[in-house]
C-alpha cells in the first residue's frame, strides 16, 4: 500500500515540474494520489518533503540556498484557523525527529501554509504561527533551533488549487524543505 | 413619447420602494432618496472626431467615458439624448448657450457642453459647465494631449464638472492598486479607478502583497517575498524608486498609513505572537501597540489618526478591535459571527467597512459605526472580501469571486452599482484606492 501510494505522488509531482510548475495541473494530477490516500484512515502521510525538495531553490536572508538533498520528511497538516499539532501529525514529527537526528549535517526550512479562507494577512500570521508550533516541536524533540528556518507564506502558495476541503485540508500545513 | 420614456423608470423605482417599504422602511427611504440626490445634467455637443480618416469616433468615446464618469460618481442623472427637445451631439461650443431655456423647461438642472477637436497630432478636449435654472456659466477647462491621454483627459474634466457643481472632490482620476497572482508569483498592478490601463508596479517574480497608498497619493507601501522573507517596502510612484523600510526576520506586513502619512502601522512576528507596531516611514521609532501571542493584523486609522480598528484572534476567532494610538482602551467590536476581519475607516470617520462570514456561505462587506452599532450588510453574490473605501467616501473597491475567479469589483456605499473592474482569468485582490 504505502509503495504503490508513494509512486501515484511522485508521479504527479513530477507532471507539475515538467509542465513549468504549472499550479493547476499539478494538482490535479496530485488530487488522484491524493484520493487513493484517502482509503488510509487518519494518516494523510504525505511525503511531499521528500520530492518537492529537489525543485526548490530557496532564498534566506542574504544566502541562496539550492535544495538538493533528498530528504523523508513528512508534513504537518492542520485544522483550520489552528496551529496545535494533531495527533496524526505528531506520528510525522516523531518521523522527522528521528530523520534529522540521523542525518545531523541537514539544515531545513519549515514553510507554513493556509487554506484559502479568511483574509491574506491574517492568513500570513497563521502561517507564521503554524512554522512556530511545528519549529517548537522539532526543538522539544531535540533538534537544535540553529538547524531550522521558518517562513510564512499565508494562503498564498496552496499546495492543492481547489475551494473545498478536499483541497483546504492539504493546505493548511507545515512543510519541510531541505536546505544544504 | 419621450415625457413617457422620462417618467417610466422614476415610475418602476417607485413601485420598487413601495413593494419594500412592507418588507422594510428603510429600503424606501433610500431608493427614493438615491433618485431626489442626482443633478439631471445634459451633456451636449462631441460631433464626431477621428485621428485617421477611417479612425474610430473619438467623440463617442469621450461620451461614453464622461457619461460613465457622471454616472458613477452618484452626483449625477446624465440625460438619454433622446429626452432631448434637440440633437445634442449638433450643438456647436459657443452656441451652447443658445439651448439653455429648453433645457430649463425641463427641469435640467446643470449642462455639459463638450467639445473634442484635432490639432495636429493631438487631441484638444474642452468642457463649459452651466447652472441651468440660472442661466449662468460656471466654468470650462481645455485639456490637450495625444489619442493615449483621452481617458486621462476625460477624467480630470469629469472631475472638474464634480467639483463646479458640487465643490467635492470626483474620482475620476484616481487609481486602483491591486495584486495578480499567476502561477507561484504575485505582483501588484494600478489601473485607472474604471479598470483601465492597469501597468505592473513590481515586477520582481516573488509574491508581493497588501498595497496601500501614502495620503498623498507618492508612496505605496507594501510586503515584498523579492529577498526572501516578507518584507516591509516604500514604492515611490514618481520616482519608481523602492526602499526596504522594515526587515525583522519573520513577518512584516499589512501596513496602513496615518491620515497625515507621517506613520505607518504594520504587523510584526516579534516573539511569539504577530503584533501591531507603529513606525516612522523613514525606518525609525518602532513602537508596539499590541501585546500577547496571538495575531493582530489588517490595521487601519481613524481620519483623526487618533485609533486603529484591526483584526485579532486574542478572544479566539478572528474578530474586528479598536485601540488608541497610545495602545490604550483596546476593545472588541464583532461579537456576531466566528470571523470578523479586514476593518477600513471610512474617510468621513462616520462608518468602517469590514467583512464578516455571519450570513454563511463565505464572506460578505458590512458597514457599522465606529462603536461596533448599526450594522448593515452591502454584498450578497459570491464571497467578497478586501474592502477599500474611494477618498471621497462615496465608493468601496472589493474583491469578490463571484464570477469563478477573484476578481477587483467596485460599489457606491450602500452597495448598489456593484461592477466588475478586472477580467484576466487570473485572481486579482487586495484593492487599494488611491487618493
Amino acid at each position: 500500500m504505502a509503495r504503490e501510494t508513494k509512486e501515484v505522488e511522485q508521479r504527479g509531482i513530477r507532471s507539475s515540474t515538467a509542465s513549468g510548475r504549472g499550479p493547476v495541473w499539478g494538482s490535479v494530477l496530485f488530487l488522484s494520489g491524493a484520493l487513493l490516500l484517502a482509503g488510509c484512515p487518519k494518516r494523510p502521510e504525505v511525503q511531499t518533503g521528500a520530492v518537492r525538495a529537489a525543485e526548490e531553490k530557496v532564498v534566506i536572508g542574504e544566502k541562496e540556498i539550492v535544495v538538493v538533498e533528498e530528504a523523508s520528511l513528512n508534513d504537518v497538516f492542520f485544522d483550520f484557523d489552528k496551529s496545535l499539532i494533531r495527533s496524526d501529525a505528531k506520528v510525522a514529527l516523531g518521523n522527522d525527529i528521528k530523520w534529522l537526528k540521523a542525518n545531523a549535517g541537514v539544515r531545513i526550512v519549515v514553510e507554513g501554509h493556509a487554506d484559502e479562507r479568511g483574509t491574506n494577512e491574517y492568513n500570513l500570521a497563521l502561517g507564521n504561527r503554524r512554522v512556530k508550533a511545528v519549529r517548537d516541536y522539532l526543538v522539544a524533540g531535540g533538534i537544535n533551533a540553529k538547524r531550522i528556518s521558518t517562513i510564512s507564506y499565508g494562503e498564498e502558495r496552496p499546495f492543492v488549487v481547489g475551494h473545498d476541503e478536499s483541497a483546504w485540508k492539504w493546505n493548511r500545513r507545515g512543510h519541510f524543505v531541505v536546505a544544504k | 413619447m419621450n415625457g413617457l420614456r422620462r417618467i417610466l423608470p422614476l415610475a418602476l423605482v417607485v413601485c420598487g420602494g413601495l413593494l419594500a417599504a412592507s418588507a422594510s422602511a428603510q429600503v424606501d427611504i433610500t431608493v427614493t432618496r438615491k433618485i431626489v440626490h442626482r443633478i439631471p445634467i445634459a451633456v451636449v455637443g462631441l460631433r464626431p472626431t477621428r485621428m485617421a480618416s477611417r479612425g474610430p469616433d473619438l467623440a463617442a468615446k469621450t461620451q461614453s467615458i464622461l457619461v460613465s464618469d457622471l454616472e458613477f460618481s452618484t452626483t449625477f442623472e446624465v440625460l438619454p439624448p433622446a429626452f432631448l427637445p434637440f440633437e445634442p451631439r449638433e450643438i456647436r461650443l459657443g452656441e451652447e448657450e443658445k439651448v439653455l431655456p429648453s433645457l430649463n423647461q425641463l427641469q435640467v438642472q446643470a449642462m455639459l457642453a463638450v467639445d473634442l477637436t484635432k490639432q495636429g497630432k493631438e487631441l484638444v478636449l474642452e468642457g463649459r459647465v452651466y447652472n441651468v435654472s440660472r442661466g449662468t456659466f460656471l466654468g470650462g477647462k481645455r485639456y490637450f494631449g495625444d489619442a493615449k491621454a483621452l481617458r486621462t483627459m476625460v477624467h480630470r474634466l469629469a472631475d472638474e464638472v464634480v467639483f463646479w457643481l458640487t465643490g467635492e472632490r470626483g474620482v475620476a482620476s484616481t487609481r486602483i492598486a491591486f495584486a495578480t497572482a499567476e502561477r507561484r508569483t504575485t505582483e501588484l498592478y494600478l489601473m485607472d479607478y474604471d479598470g483601465h490601463n492597469a501597468v505592473l508596479a513590481t515586477g520582481n517574480r516573488s509574491i508581493n502583497l497588501s498595497p496601500r497608498f501614502s495620503p498623498d497619493g507618492k508612496l505605496l507601501a507594501y510586503t515584498s517575498y523579492r529577498d526572501g522573507n516578507p518584507d516591509l517596502y516604500l514604492l515611490n510612484l514618481e520616482t519608481g524608486k523602492r526602499k526596504k523600510v522594515s526587515a525583522v526576520p519573520g513577518l512584516n506586513i499589512s501596513p496602513a498609513w496615518s491620515p497625515g502619512g507621517r506613520l505607518l502601522a504594520l504587523s510584526l512576528s516579534k516573539g511569539g505572537g504577530t503584533n501591531l507596531y507603529l513606525m516612522r516611514p523613514t525606518g525609525g521609532g518602532l513602537r508596539r501597540l499590541t501585546n500577547g501571542l496571538g495575531i493582530s493584523v489588517s490595521p487601519s486609522f481613524s481620519p483623526n489618526g487618533r485609533q486603529i480598528a484591526f483584526t485579532s484572534d486574542r478572544g479566539g476567532s478572528p474578530q474586528v478591535y479598536m485601540v488608541e494610538i497610545e495602545g490604550t482602551n483596546l476593545r472588541r467590536l464583532t461579537f456576531d459571527g466566528g470571523y470578523n476581519a479586514s476593518p477600513r475607516w471610512s474617510p468621513r470617520g462616520d462608518k468602517i467597512a469590514f467583512i464578516s462570514d455571519r450570513a454563511g456561505g463565505g464572506f460578505q462587506i458590512y458597514l457599522m459605526n465606529p462603536d461596533g452599532s448599526g450594522v448593515q450588510q452591502i454584498t450578497t453574490s459570491g464571497s467578497n472580501e478586501d474592502p477599500a473605501w474611494s477618498p471621497d467616501g462615496r465608493h468601496l473597491v472589493f474583491t469578490s469571486n463571484r464570477s469563478g475567479t477573484k476578481d477587483v469589483y467596485v460599489m457606491h456605499a450602500d452597495g448598489s452599482g456593484q461592477k466588475r473592474l478586472t477580467r484576466n482569468a487570473l485572481n486579482n485582490f487586495a484593492p487599494d484606492w488611491s487618493p
